[in-house]
């Protein structure tokens, strides 16, 4: 009913040959030190940023910065080895309800806003970066790139089934536009750069 | 009620006149700063209208190639041609699922469908997760604006709320002691939720996938808690490609509330294993809008709100005084298409002044529209008798030179020479609050006369 | 070149001063410069309300009267715009397309066709410029805030060349003053309450004279403020431009 309807109201009544504009990037270029604007960033929008120290492991940076972090969830790979609790495809996403902390790789930052990319390849249970109390996300320094157009192109390849740019913690201001950190996601968001 | 006698109404307090418009010209000014920060801001711009011009040229066909991409996906896809319609098919997709509770993330369109009371009508339990929807949602009210929809309440009226309904101590209304508050009694709905419903910023017809701007993570927490997860979208929210979501998220946020991008911009493609996804796609008038050669434009909407924030009227008359689902410059334009009528005050909220027109991410040229509706509501909704009527004379006075030199002398005879409590009267819209200008010994006319004869 | 003033109606019956001074200026500029002595209205007041098809013989009178001119002059952006934009309702004869192309705003004239912005004038105050929407966002006589281009504003550069004129800095650059046409009455709550916020504008950023470049804003602004009795002089651009030439 719906479907033809509406398919054949918009065919009578839509514009004819309105070309697909492409977008210059020369638009866009600028002169700028991809790591820090990054860094700078993503603090803009209330995210901690960690750079590792060569005497540093990334357990000793989680540590210090989350020291009372007990249910944590670690899905980085091997990165670290803090006791963790396993889950799987098959984890029901209500259980992770009392996660302190998840560890994800993030894939790729961008540096005009902070974001970074992270897909469900990297954490087998979608609602883990949400529900987690606060959330890390491990970055390799060389994997930013300028902005969403560059981000999109590093994206357009991949196995599409659940992914997110995350940009600082969660976050609201809609009580009197006062900025609230912690809303119904994680309420901190660090991200730690390798 | 018509806007202007709202909006009288809003002025009574107008210390809170002073405060929303500040609050609002404060988002504006930090839209301005974070697009100020963005080389090729304008060219965004241009593009972004271009991509959504060439949506509507295409519509059809972009719509056909996202259904089939989504259902490869296992994506369930349904048509809604109108609010009803859209209703029964969510009504029917919980009832399979039996699905008695349901959390929403914020939707303009379910607003628009008005789908809380017909869910509740079904002993259906609905919860708006955004914290501002929630707040208007427990006041009974209707979100005042598209990006802020509690703008229009105090902290003070909030800690109230929250008292009543989820039993919080008095706080003066603390902001971060309040979200808390709301954040536990949310994150318990979203537990306990059997299914989930979210808007769509973007639906990509070249991948049938969906993404879903939050800062909350209300959406994502809805719809990857629960078992089935419906997003309900208008025909107008598709894209081509998947990389034209790198103009639109640039603009999106930066317009909206001058961030750099949403927390989080979460892109669906497949359901989640062992659960259901569906996508409804509603027309409701949307169609109709396209037939318009002169008001289409108003469907590359990607409700920003920055034509609200930037607005003149609307930050000192409120989002209720439009009296409209979206309200504000864009509802101004939406809204008389649905019901002329019931909307035909909603254009006249304007002084032309074209801000929204150039803050507008996706360059809906909102002012000439609102010119374009004044022509056709004269037309086709009836007008007050002594307006029209005197319009119309203005009309002919106007065009005849002879008429006009004798209207203006007994204009401004009856400036200078009427009797105060006569200009000043109630009919008098004028000089309620404002003096009429000081007539001087003569016109212009006169005084060329006089001074060049050539 | 022959330039045809054009004086809005409401200037010509109620602020006389502003199309003498309009007047007087184009003539120290060696403008040969005509008046047109029955003009009436660019019909935009009919237009703003809905009733553009009303305002067909006033547009039409317009351009009759306007037609033999190389340049339509006026001093009042709002107007200017109408026949610019609005125009588009008349049968697009030779004669209405070059009326539309030739029409200018007083600043816009003198800056662009004159290339002059010292005119010579001197005006020892603190003035605060209200930039009338139609006249910013319709003729772009200057940038809008609300666009990230380059800063330009027709009307600053030729207050700058003004000796002894300070221009004031406001808080909101650009928002509009509520006056709208028929908008000033149908909506009298928020015209007046616009009027009001753009008024203490100036005051808090120490004006001592609002003056613009489209007199219908400045009427609404002189209305409320010799209502209040607020310590604040209105002066149209023509008219501090014209100032001891």
């Amino acid at each position: 009913m719906g479907r033809e309807a509406i398919l054949k109201s918009i065919k009578e009544n839509k514009p004819t040959g309105i070309p697909l504009p492409e977008i210059d990037l020369n638009n866009f270029i600028e002169d700028i030190n991809l790591l820090e604007e990054f860094k700078e960033k993503a603090q803009v929008v209330g995210g901690t940023i960690n750079e590792l120290e060569s005497s540093e492991t990334i357990e000793d940076v989680i540590k210090k910065q989350y020291p009372n972090a007990k249910e944590i969830v670690d899905c980085s790979k091997k990165l670290t080895s803090l006791t963790s609790i396993s889950i799987s495809e098959e984890t029901n996403p209500k259980d992770l309800q009392n996660i302190d902390l998840a560890i994800i790789q993030g894939e790729f930052g961008v540096a005009e806003n902070g974001a970074v990319w992270i897909s469900e390849n990297s954490f087998p249970v979608r609602v883990l970066p949400f529900i987690t109390n606060d959330l890390v996300l491990v970055l390799e320094k060389e994997k930013i790139c300028q902005h969403m157009h560059e981000g999109f192109q590093l994206i357009s390849e991949r196995e599409r089934t659940f992914g997110v740019f995350i940009s600082g913690p969660s976050k609201t201001a809609d009580i009197e536009q006062c900025l609230v950190v912690g809303a119904q996601g994680a309420m901190s968001l660090s991200v730690i750069l390798i | 009620m018509a806007h202007a006698e709202k909006a009288t109404e809003f002025n009574k307090d107008e210390a809170k006149v002073n405060w929303h418009d500040k609050a609002l010209w404060y988002v504006r000014e930090k839209r301005d700063k974070s697009a100020h920060g963005v080389i090729g801001w304008e060219h965004l711009r241009d593009v972004a209208s271009g991509i959504k011009a060439n949506v509507l040229s295409n519509l059809d066909n972009y719509l056909i190639e996202f259904e089939k991409n989504a259902q490869n996906n296992g994506i369930k896809v349904h048509w809604a041609s109108d609010a009803k319609e859209h209703n029964e098919i969510v009504s029917k997709i919980l009832a399979d699922n039996n699905a008695k509770k349901v959390v929403k993330s914020k939707s303009m369109l379910t607003e628009e469908c008005h789908l809380n009371p017909h869910l509740e009508a079904q002993g259906i339990e609905v919860v708006d997760t955004d914290l501002g929807e929630y707040i208007v949602q427990i006041a009974k009210e209707t979100p005042s604006h598209i990006v802020l929809p509690a703008i229009h309440k105090t902290k003070e009226e909030v800690d109230e709320l929250f008292q009543e309904h989820l039993g919080t101590e008095p706080s003066g209304g603390n902001p971060e002691y309040l979200t808390n508050e709301a954040r536990k009694h949310l994150r318990n709905k979203f537990l306990n939720a059997d299914a989930a419903i979210t808007g769509v910023n973007f639906a990509i017809a070249e991948t049938g996938g969906i993404v879903v701007c939050t800062n909350e993570g209300n959406a994502d927490m809805g719809s990857h808690l629960a078992n089935v997860h419906i997003a309900s979208m208008g025909i107008e929210k598709i894209i081509p490609k998947e990389k034209n979501l790198g103009v639109f998220l640039r603009l999106l946020a930066r317009s909206a509330t001058g961030q750099p991008i949403t927390t989080y911009s979460s892109h669906f493609n497949k359901p989640a294993k062992g659960k259901e996804m569906h996508i409804v796609i509603v027309d409701n008038g949307r169609t109709e809008q396209l037939s318009r050669e002169d008001f289409r434009a108003s469907l590359h909407c990607i409700r920003c709100g920055a034509c609200m924030n930037t607005c003149p009227i609307y930050r000192r008359s409120g989002g209720h005084s439009y009296d409209a689902t979206i309200p504000g410059p864009i509802g101004s334009i939406l809204s008389p298409g649905k019901d002329l009528t019931k909307h035909s005050s909603l254009p006249f909220a304007s002084t032309l002044c074209g801000s929204c027109s150039n803050v507008c991410p996706v360059k809906i040229n909102i002012h000439e529209q609102l010119y374009k509706w004044r022509q056709v509501i004269v037309k086709d909704v009836k007008q007050p008798v002594v307006k029209k009527s005197i319009l119309k004379v203005a009309g002919g006075v106007l065009a005849n030179r002879k008429l006009y030199n004798f209207s203006g002398r007994m204009a401004r005879f009856m400036l200078k020479y009427a009797p105060r409590f006569i200009v000043y009267s109630k009919l008098n819209a004028w000089g309620k609050a404002r003096d009429l200008p000081e007539v001087k010994g003569q016109n212009f006319d006169q005084w060329y006369k006089v001074k060049r004869k050539k | 070149m022959k330039v045809g003033l054009f004086i809005p109606c409401y200037v010509n019956q109620l602020y006389p001063q502003v199309a003498i001074a309009t007047l007087e200026l184009l003539e120290k500029l060696n403008v040969d410069v005509y008046y047109p002595s029955t003009q009436t209205c660019c019909g935009q007041p009919l237009g703003n309300s809905g009733y553009e098809d009303d305002s067909k013989g006033a547009c039409q009178l317009f351009v009759e009267n306007f037609k033999e001119y190389d340049y339509i002059v006026g001093p009042s952006g709002s107007c200017i715009y109408h026949v610019k934009k609005h125009f588009d309702i008349l049968e697009q004869t030779p004669d209405v397309i070059k009326v539309r192309n030739n029409a200018y705003e007083l600043c816009e004239f003198i800056t662009k066709i004159l290339g002059k912005t010292d005119l010579g004038a001197k005006f020892p105050h603190k003035v605060g410029l209200h930039k009338s929407c139609h006249g910013l966002r319709g003729l772009h006589l200057g940038s809008c805030s609300e666009r990230m281009d380059p800063h330009f504003s027709t009307e600053e550069n030729l207050l700058n060349a003004v000796e002894g004129l300070e221009l004031m800095s406001l808080n909101r650059k650009d928002e509009c003053c509520g006056f709208g046409g028929t908008f000033s009455v149908f909506e009298e709550a928020i015209s007046v309450k616009m009027g009001k916020d753009r008024i203490q504008d100036h005051i808090d950023s120490d004006v001592e004279v609002i003056t613009g470049a489209d007199h219908s804003c400045l009427m609404h602004l002189e209305g409320l403020i010799n209502r209040q009795k607020k310590p604040l002089k209105v002066m149209h651009i023509a008219e501090i431009l014209n100032k001891s030439i």
